[in-house]
């Protein structure tokens, strides 16, 4: 028969200080079902809050402006090149665009068919972030139409509002694209007359765009500007709820459309309470350790001379410390396994009880609560291992 | 034949010029043991004869590996004693040699049985059935149960010397073993002594205050 914990058992005082070995054992469980359930919370709280905005290929497009409040209404709110680069650099932001307004005199009428006459802005934008970009949307010097995106809100608020309170016609997506609207763009000592023709409506900006090359040339041309901050930038990013992007906004006094972020900031408070609840039972974890090694130490202080005379007799200490660890590795694997048990009925009462009909939680507690949990396991008996390995080799 | 005989050379026991370092100036002078160099070899016995504090007990802590307070060095196995690692020390202790100490050193609350099983079932060279055996042929087997604390010293001295004979050895180190033994006692202990030694090819290495009549050594050295 090996030689075994029940060999040398009888040579431990290992009854002795059972309310603290006991104690302890409450606490990791504790510990550990609170670390677990953290976790699983986590997970809950990614899922359930993911896609909450609507995204175009796997991106959320955001329009970020400075904020202006009563304090610094006065001051500049453009970005500046130290901004832009700064929006660039960050790991959650996949790609960043200023919108280009126009630093000129923009007059629009409709002529006989629309008749009205308004004083006229525009905006471009990388091509790349247009979620809708026609081939016609392109403009060269010399070219007497103006290709124009027009954003669907706006469109909308035409058909919707504007056209019935004047009298005017509505349109269809289809048919806008037939009416010609007159641009009479005037500054720097020239004028001259374009025709505006609607090719596309944008669902994601915004804004009256116009291409790139017309609002630069123009710019250069009526306005007597090639470089300028914008006040505006689109931010591509995977995760509009990401709390660090969330974050690093905020910091930076960026304005973005709540409605786009509201989850993130939810998610954001969600998570600072799941956190401070892992913190918790890792501290917990953390006492349950200490306790438990103050059992160990004073078990071995109380069979210090038969530890003693074992080792003069021949015992190894390293056999020592692996035999006397391994005894407790069922009582850890227990107190793991119960607190996996309770997280998992805790995530299926959660998701069968709480949350039912939302099928993208699972009843079902993830592998990494699993990976979690073996992890806690092998960090408790490594520790206590090196901890006895140590007092034994110091007899 | 030549593994055997190199495996006979490995398994011995050299003293190299080892001297007690708070030994007097005199006494290294005098002795046969301390700063000569000694060969203890498997088969033989070999009795160390000395008064009080002339450094017996070192020698055979020294041999065990129990201290390393000297100078020169004791070889085993091509290797310093004094160089062990712990573990090593454990695994010598089991394999190559086994020690009665002059202390005893028993565990006082635990049972006869249980102070002779934790010595056998480290690393059995006999069954269980063999210590109620040997308890019987030194005249303590109804003393088995008892806890160690309830027998007299003449009886924790024969439980000692049947625990230094649970194990494989090649070299048994005692200590004034039969220090407090009668006669009848004495020559019962020593011939299970050189029965077991001879059983295993191995070692007596005898220590004691005056040469032990009923015990017929090899060599004689003096410290």
């Amino acid at each position: 028969m090996a030689l075994s914990f029940k060999h040398i058992a009888p040579f431990l005082h290992k009854e002795n200080n059972k309310a603290s070995r006991l104690l302890s054992y409450f606490g990791l469980g504790i510990g550990v079902l609170l670390l677990l359930c953290a976790v699983q919370l986590y997970i809950n709280i990614n899922v359930l809050l993911k896609n909450k905005s609507p995204k175009k290929e796997g991106y959320d497009f955001i329009a970020v402006t400075k904020d202006i409040t009563d304090d610094n209404i006065a001051g500049d709110h453009t970005f500046s090149a130290e901004d832009l680069a700064g929006l660039k650099q960050q790991p959650f932001i996949d790609g960043m665009a200023p919108l280009i307004g126009n630093k000129f005199m923009i007059d629009a009428n409709g002529g006989k068919m629309l008749p009205f006459s308004t004083d006229f802005f525009t905006e471009a934008i990388d091509n790349s972030f247009l979620d809708t970009l026609p081939p016609s949307f392109q403009w060269k010097p010399g070219d007497a139409v103006i290709p124009i995106i027009v954003s669907s809100d706006y469109f909308e608020i035409y058909n919707t509002l504007f056209a019935p309170s004047r009298d005017l016609p509505q349109f269809s997506e289809s048919t806008i694209s037939s009416v010609f609207i007159q641009l009479d763009c005037y500054g720097n000592g020239f004028k001259d007359s374009y025709k505006g023709q609607v090719v596309a409506l944008s669902d994601r900006i915004n804004t009256v765009l116009v291409p790139e090359d017309f609002l630069e040339w123009a710019n250069k041309k009526y306005g007597n500007v090639s470089v300028f901050n914008p006040s505006r930038v689109y931010i591509k990013t995977k995760d509009a709820n990401n709390p660090d992007l969330l974050q690093y906004l905020g910091q930076h006094h960026f304005h973005v459309n709540k409605d786009k972020t509201k989850f993130g900031r939810v998610k954001q408070v969600l998570q600072a309470i799941v956190s401070g609840l892992a913190g918790f039972g890792v501290l917990v974890i953390v006492l349950a350790m200490v306790l438990f090694s103050f059992y160990l130490q004073l078990m071995i202080a109380k069979s210090r001379e038969n530890l003693q005379l074992m080792l003069m007799l021949g015992y190894a200490p390293q056999w020592l410390s692996k035999t006397v660890i391994k005894n407790w590795i069922p009582v850890y694997v227990t107190i793991v396994a119960v607190a996996v048990a309770v997280t998992a009925a805790l995530q299926w009462s959660f998701k069968e009880m709480v949350m039912k009909g939302k099928d993208e939680l699972s009843s079902m507690i993830d592998w990494s609560v699993f990976a979690i949990a073996a992890l806690l396991l092998v960090i408790s008996v490594w520790i206590n291992y090196r901890l006895v390995k140590k007092l034994l080799y110091r007899l | 034949m030549l593994c055997c005989r190199l495996l006979f050379l490995l398994m011995r026991i050299q003293l190299q010029q080892v001297v007690p370092t708070y030994i007097e100036a005199e006494k290294i002078e005098r002795s046969q043991l301390w700063n000569n160099t000694v060969v203890f070899e498997p088969g033989r016995k070999i009795q160390i004869v000395a008064p009080s504090g002339s450094g017996k007990t070192s020698l055979i802590h020294f041999l065990y590996g129990l201290r390393k307070d000297y100078n020169g060095k004791i070889i085993f196995d091509n290797a310093s004693i004094a160089d062990f690692t712990a573990d090593n020390v454990a695994v010598y202790r089991q394999n190559n040699i086994s020690i009665v100490f002059q202390d005893l050193r028993l565990f006082a609350e635990q049972t006869v049985l249980q102070n002779l099983e934790v010595k056998r079932q480290l690393n059995p060279y006999h069954n269980n059935s063999k210590i109620s055996d040997m308890a019987g042929q030194l005249g303590i087997g109804n003393k088995l149960e008892k806890p160690c604390k309830t027998c007299s010293y003449g009886e924790q001295q024969r439980v000692a010397i049947i625990r230094a004979l649970q194990q494989p050895f090649q070299f048994l180190l005692l200590d004034e073993p039969f220090s407090h033994l009668d006669e009848t006692n004495r020559k019962k202990a020593m011939a299970l002594i050189e029965e077991e030694a001879a059983a295993r090819n191995a070692s007596i290495i005898l220590a004691d205050l005056k040469p032990i009549e009923y015990f017929n050594p090899d060599q004689t050295l003096y410290l």
